[in-house]
Order: C-alpha cells, then sequence, then structure tokens
C-alpha cells in the first residue's frame, strides 16, 4: 500500500516533469513531491502504527520502524525546503548561463527520482536492496553534480561517483558475508535486517568482523569517513548549493544509517569489543583531518563540506560508545547536523548569487560589504557557524556535549583529543567568518557591487530553519524524546 | 549426467582464464581490445554460472546466467564501444601511481595475501570446500585487480572498466559462496547500467571542450534543444 503510494507519486511527479516546460512548473512538481512525501510520513509518525510490518507496505523487503521514519521525515523536510530555494537559485543559474535550459528536465528529474530512491532506502528491510538504492542515490546524486556547465563539476562528479562505487561493492561483498552466516545459523539465509538482528547473538565473531570491516569501507565512503573523505569536499562545494544542502543534509545520512544498522546487528555479537575501538580510531580521524582541513580554507562552501566530515566523525565517535544514551544523542545529531547544515549551504548559496564572479570552487572568497548587500545571507552563516560548532540555544550544543561527556566516560585521552580538535574547527569557523565578513570596499568603489536581489523563496528556507534549529535547541517535547527512545529500544542497544 | 568431476575441472580452466583476462585489463594501452577483453571475462562468468548449474542445479544460477550475458556481454560493450568510436580514444598510455609490470607484481601478492586471509577467516565454516573457496579467492582478487584499474587509469573509460571489472568479481564471489536472491542480481546489473551510461556520458564531456560536449549530449538526444546556446 505504502510501497504503492510512493512509487505512484515518483511515477506523477516524473511524468509532469517529462511534459513541464518552464523552470516554474519543475520546480512546482518537486515542490508538491517533497510535500506529499513529508505528508505521508508525518501521517505515518501521527497515526501510531509503527513498526509497520512489510505485509502493510506491500513487499517482504521493506519495513517502517522508528528510524526509518525519522530520517525520512528529515529526508522530506530538508527536500522540501531546498526545492523551494531552487525556484531562484536555478533561475539565477540560467540567467547567469551556468545551467543550460535544456538541461533544466534531467535537473529536476535527477531531483525527483533522488528523493525517491531516498525514502524506498530508509524503508527497505532488505540490506541489499538498501545497499542498492544507496548506490543508486550515489549516481543520481553525482549527475545533479555535474550539471553545471563546467569542467570541474564533472571532474568531481566522477571522483564521487568512482570513489563512492568503487567503496560501496566492498559493502557488498560484506552483505554476502552477512547472507552466508545467516544462511549458516539458520539454514535459510536471509538479509532482512529484522531477522538479522534476532539472530544475531548466533552469529560467529571472526565471520562478523570481517563481513562489518567489508560493509563498513563502502558506507564509510558514503558518509565521507576518513580516508575515504576525498571526494566529499570538492562535490559538496561544486554542486549548485541546493543540491550541495542535499548532499550534506541527507546523503551523508544515508552512509551513516548503514553503518549504523549493521552495528546494532554486531553490538548483538562479541565482535563488539574489537569494532568498537576501531570506530573510535576513524571517527578520531575523521575529525582531525576535517579540523586540520579547516584551518587554512578560505573558500565558504569548502569550509561547510569539511565541517560535514568533521561531524560524521562525531557520529561515528558516538556510535563507538554504543551505550544508549550516546545512540540517543547520535541520532539526536544526525537531525540537528542536517537542519544546521542545509540552512548553511543555503546562505553560502545566496552569497554565491552575489559574488558569483569571483566565487569560484578553488578561489579565495572575496566578500565585501555583506551586510549591506545580503543582510539574511550573513547573518545565517553567522549563526549557522555558531550552531555547527555547538554554541548553547542550538542543538548540536547538547548532542556534542553528551557525546563528550560519555566519550569521557569511556576514555580520557580520546576526550582531551576531540576537545582539541573541535576548538581547532571552532576557530577555523570563527577566523573565516571575521577575516572576510568585515572587508568592505573603498568608499569610491562602492557602488560598483550590485546588490543581489535575493528571493524571497531562498530567504524563507534559511529563516524557516533558523527558527527550527532554535526551537530543537530549546524545547525538548515528550513526544521527541519518547521517539528517539523508542529507535534507540528498536536497535536493540 | 555429465561427470561432476569434469565440470570442476571445467571450472578450474574458467578460473584460469577470467586471472588472465583480468592481467590483460591491468596491464594493455589499447582501449578498443579492452572492451573486448571484458566481454570475453563476462562470457567466462556466464559459462561458470552454467558450469555450476549443471553441479548444483540452482534455477538461479541459470538466470544470472542468462542476464549476465543480455547485459555484460552485449548491452554494456556494446555501449561502450559505440562512445569509444564516438570520442575516438585509441590508447590510454596515462598512468597513475602504478605501472602495469608493478600492477601485475603487486595482483599477483594480493591474490597470495586473499588466499592466506579466507582461509583464516573461513577456518571450520562449511563453506570451506576446495573449489568453492577457490572460487570465493578469484572472486576477491578480480575486485582488487579491478580496483587497480580504477585508481591507476587517468581516463574516466578505463576506470570505468575497472570498475566493470571488479563487479565481474563481485559475481563471481557471489555466485561460488552464497546463493543471493535474483532480485537483487537483477537489481544490481539495472544499477551496473545506469553508472555505466552515466560515467561514458561525462567522459564524453571531459575528452572535448565544453560546447563541444553540449553538441554530442544533442547527438545523443540525452538534452532538448536550448533556445540560447551556452
Amino acid at each position: 500500500m505504502i510501497l504503492l503510494a510512493i512509487i505512484l507519486i515518483a511515477a506523477a511527479s516524473l511524468a509532469l516533469i517529462a511534459v513541464s516546460r518552464t523552470n516554474r512548473q519543475m520546480n512546482t512538481v518537486c515542490i508538491a513531491e517533497a510535500a506529499l512525501f513529508l505528508s505521508i510520513a508525518v501521517w505515518l509518525l501521527l497515526s501510531g502504527q509503527v513498526p509497520i510490518s512489510s505485509f502493510v507496505i506491500g513487499s517482504q523487503y521493506f519495513f517502517i520502524d522508528h528510524l526509518g521514519l525519522f530520517e525520512v521525515l528529515i529526508s522530506a523536510i530538508i527536500f522540501l525546503l531546498a526545492a523551494i530555494y531552487a525556484r531562484g537559485y536555478v533561475e539565477g543559474l540560467i540567467e547567469t548561463h551556468e545551467l543550460g535550459k535544456g538541461s533544466l528536465k534531467l535537473f529536476y528529474g535527477a531531483w525527483a527520482f533522488l528523493l525517491t530512491v531516498i525514502l524506498l532506502a530508509f524503508f527497505s528491510d532488505n540490506l541489499a536492496l538498501f545497499w542498492i538504492f544507496a548506490e543508486l542515490t550515489t549516481i543520481v546524486s553525482a549527475m545533479l553534480v555535474a550539471i553545471l556547465y563546467a569542467r570541474d563539476n564533472i571532474d568531481a562528479a566522477i571522483k564521487y561517483i568512482f570513489i563512492a562505487s568503487v567503496s560501496m561493492l566492498f559493502s557488498f561483498v560484506g552483505l554476502v558475508f552477512l547472507f552466508e552466516i545467516s544462511r549458516s545459523v539458520s539454514g535459510e539465509g536471509t538479509l532482512n535486517w529484522t531477522v538479522l538482528v534476532q539472530q544475531a547473538h548466533l552469529f560467529p565473531t571472526g565471520m562478523m568482523i570481517a563481513a562489518f570491516a567489508l560493509v563498513f569501507i563502502g558506507f564509510a565512503a558514503k558518509s565521507g569517513i576518513f580516508p575515504f573523505h576525498t571526494w566529499l569536499p570538492e562535490a559538496h562545494a561544486r554542486a549548485p548549493s541546493a543540491v550541495s544542502a542535499i548532499l550534506s543534509g541527507v546523503l551523508l545520512n544515508v552512509g551513516i544509517y548503514g553503518i549504523i544498522r549493521v552495528f546494532a546487528i554486531v553490538h548483538q555479537t562479541p565482535a563488539v569489543t574489537t569494532l568498537s575501538p576501531l570506530l573510535l580510531v576513524f571517527g578520531l580521524l575523521t575529525v582531525g583531518i576535517a579540523a586540520l582541513s579547516m584551518l587554512p580554507q578560505k573558500n565558504l562552501k569548502k569550509l561547510i563540506a569539511f565541517s560535514s566530515v568533521e561531524n560524521m566523525g562525531i557520529l561515528l565517535i558516538g556510535l563507538a560508545i554504543a551505550t544508549p544514551l550516546a545512540i540517543f544523542w547520535v541520532l539526536f545529531h544526525i537531525m540537528a547536523h542536517a537542519f544546521t547544515k542545509a540552512s548553511l549551504f543555503f546562505s553560502a548559496g545566496i552569497l554565491h548569487r552575489q559574488y558569483h564572479s569571483t566565487l569560484s570552487a578553488d578561489a579565495v572568497d572575496d566578500i565585501r560589504d555583506v551586510f549591506r548587500l545580503q543582510p539574511l545571507a550573513a547573518w545565517g552563516v553567522i549563526l549557522g557557524g555558531l550552531a555547527i560548532i555547538g554554541m548553547p540555544l542550538f542543538p548540536i550544543f547538547f548532542s556534542k556535549l553528551f557525546i563528550l561527556m560519555q566519550l569521557g566516560a569511556v576514555s580520557l585521552p580520546a576526550l582531551i583529543i576531540l576537545l582539541f580538535l573541535l576548538f581547532i574547527t571552532a576557530v577555523s569557523l570563527g577566523y573565516y567568518v571575521i577575516s572576510t565578513f568585515t572587508q568592505v570596499s573603498r568608499p569610491e568603489t562602492r557602488d560598483d557591487i550590485v546588490a543581489y536581489d535575493t528571493p524571497l523563496g531562498m530567504k524563507v528556507p534559511v529563516i524557516i530553519l533558523l527558527i527550527l534549529m532554535v526551537f530543537l535547541g530549546t524545547v525538548f517535547t515528550t513526544g521527541e524524546i519518547t521517539f528517539l527512545d523508542r529507535i534507540v529500544a528498536e536497535l536493540m542497544f | 549426467m555429465i561427470d561432476p568431476a569434469f565440470i570442476q575441472d571445467v571450472i578450474r580452466v574458467l578460473f584460469a582464464v577470467v586471472i588472465v583476462t583480468a592481467a590483460y585489463i591491468i596491464s594493455t594501452r589499447n582501449m578498443i581490445s579492452l572492451v573486448s577483453v571484458y566481454a570475453l571475462q563476462s562470457l567466462t562468468l556466464v559459462f561458470m554460472a552454467l558450469a555450476l548449474y549443471s553441479l548444483e542445479g540452482t534455477t538461479v544460477l541459470l538466470a544470472i546466467a542468462c542476464i549476465t550475458f543480455a547485459s555484460k556481454v552485449l548491452v554494456i560493450p556494446y555501449f561502450i564501444a559505440t562512445i569509444q568510436e564516438r570520442i575516438r580514444i585509441k590508447r590510454d598510455i596515462e598512468f597513475h601511481f602504478l605501472s602495469p609490470t608493478t600492477s601485475l607484481l603487486l595482483s599477483m601478492a594480493l591474490m597470495l595475501f586473499i588466499y592466506i586471509a579466507l582461509a583464516h577467516i573461513m577456518e571450520g565454516t562449511p563453506g570451506r570446500e576446495s573449489l568453492f573457496f577457490f572460487g570465493a579467492v578469484i572472486g576477491i582478487s578480480l575486485m582488487l585487480m579491478g580496483m587497480m584499474v580504477t585508481f591507476s587509469r587517468k581516463r574516466a573509460i578505463t576506470k570505468v572498466l575497472g570498475y566493470l571489472t571488479m563487479e565481474n568479481g563481485v559475481l563471481l564471489f557471489g555466485m561460488f559462496v552464497t546463493k543471493l536472491p535474483f532480485i537483487i542480481e537483477f537489481l544490481i546489473i539495472i544499477d551496473l547500467i545506469i553508472l555505466v551510461m552515466l560515467t561514458t556520458i561525462l567522459t564524453v564531456g571531459l575528452d572535448s571542450t565544453l560546447e563541444d560536449y553540449h553538441n554530442r549530449l544533442h547527438r545523443f538526444h540525452l538534452v532538448e534543444d536550448t533556445e540560447e546556446g551556452p
């Protein structure tokens, strides 16, 4: 039923995009698609039927539990806001000939298809099916990166596809291992997560370590974990900003989601004692590499992209601690990071339109008079920056604080290293904002820069996200806490 | 009924063919023959699936043989060959990091390493019968050899062939180690075809100037005509 509804909505959206002629029409279709998916997710949330067995959904390979629903809610909200944002943004890209009018259909078609594939990925019970959808998200999102008229974009997209897809093949071998493990234990092999997590206590340790290590390679590459993160800054910085927000806010979650699912299985076996320290090390290395790359960074979008790498590292560290409380805050951090990062990329996109002549992916940002020309975007970057480094009033403050406290209970040296690295990232962001946003042009050249008339559709998503962030960072509803607790319980942590 | 021992010998010969094709893909500079060799490698996998089918009688293997033949022996090589003809690249002589000789030596070392590692991991599991174990080793080796091609070559089209070789390795591994449901195998092929199409089209972009690229896209009917050109 639900599956059928999703596929029907997707097919209708693609058909409508195929017959539309203008940016506005296609964009409206994408907004409507995201709104419909969001309303399905909200309806599921309110109906209280979750977890939903495969029977109701319409296939034995799918299911909906709280984690899947949680991810779908985040994705649908970001897609909806990004689609609203894209209307004005894409118009600007066409005016400056950065995007051909002929490519519009391809752009919006890929956009609508990407959202569908992401939804199906999060609703997959079967891990191999999830793998295929995750792999499809790579290909479709690479298409969205490559769509601009620039060789650099094609380069970045090819790098993204090859690093992610090659690593994902290792994941697949890991899943074959997992299938064989389940077959040797129960006679009937399966990759359905719900079954695997129940059988997990019977799984042999050695095989389980091998299976997890292989699966980890692929999903780590998808979520930009060191040493597979090299594609991320380029792809995120070169993509159109509306797409960057999706790449950072939604697609990185797909990788982390895969790691969480398989780690939940590992957590039921003795293999967890070997694998947890490994995750911790990779997490610290990821944060470390990101922090050191952020320090000399003079390009806003790259800076934000490296900050995503950093946050993925934090998630991995939280996962490695593996206490129910740590997992609770990992989930909260996923949500907080997604919204904060989307708002940052939206603001950066407005600055990109204002200063587009000089703001290429590698160039040093020549941002002047930013408070006079684009006050909202400037404040968006400042507030978003404060939010991402974990200042109070914003949600990341709580998730970082509790993950750090939990880490302190496990390993004090790791806590000290992490604190130091987080300090570096905060300094890098602060230094960037202070050094670039204070640049003022001389009075005689003041009128040379014409203010970019930011469409309302590009401002509204930034404002909504900022309000949402402050709300999440100050108010904790019982519904929210129960919901996250249910996820932790379903993951059997 | 054919003698199982004979079929096992056939499979061993096919293993050797797979390794030889992989070695060729690693070391050659001639791009045209690269595609043919890939098609040959896929054909070998088809025969292997058929041979395994006659041993075990699982219908999934028959289905795998069919879709592998249709997609990897016919459609994908044809598609890549067509693109190659259009962009007129005959030779790929640029190697990052690794020269062909080093790659070959490295892949031999890799195979040995995988043999030892897998023997260790699969210790005591029923999958550790000689032929199936050997299949797993060859599968993973093929995968790593493909990965070397992907990361040591500069041209995206050669990278694609490296990726395809990797995927063949995964198929081989899956075939010998366990039996995945057919739907999964089928969807992977779909995924592969989309990936190959996209990357080869992007390659066309990399190997030409941008205006030229968009003209070519028009020729392939991938984008609509624009009122105003770039």
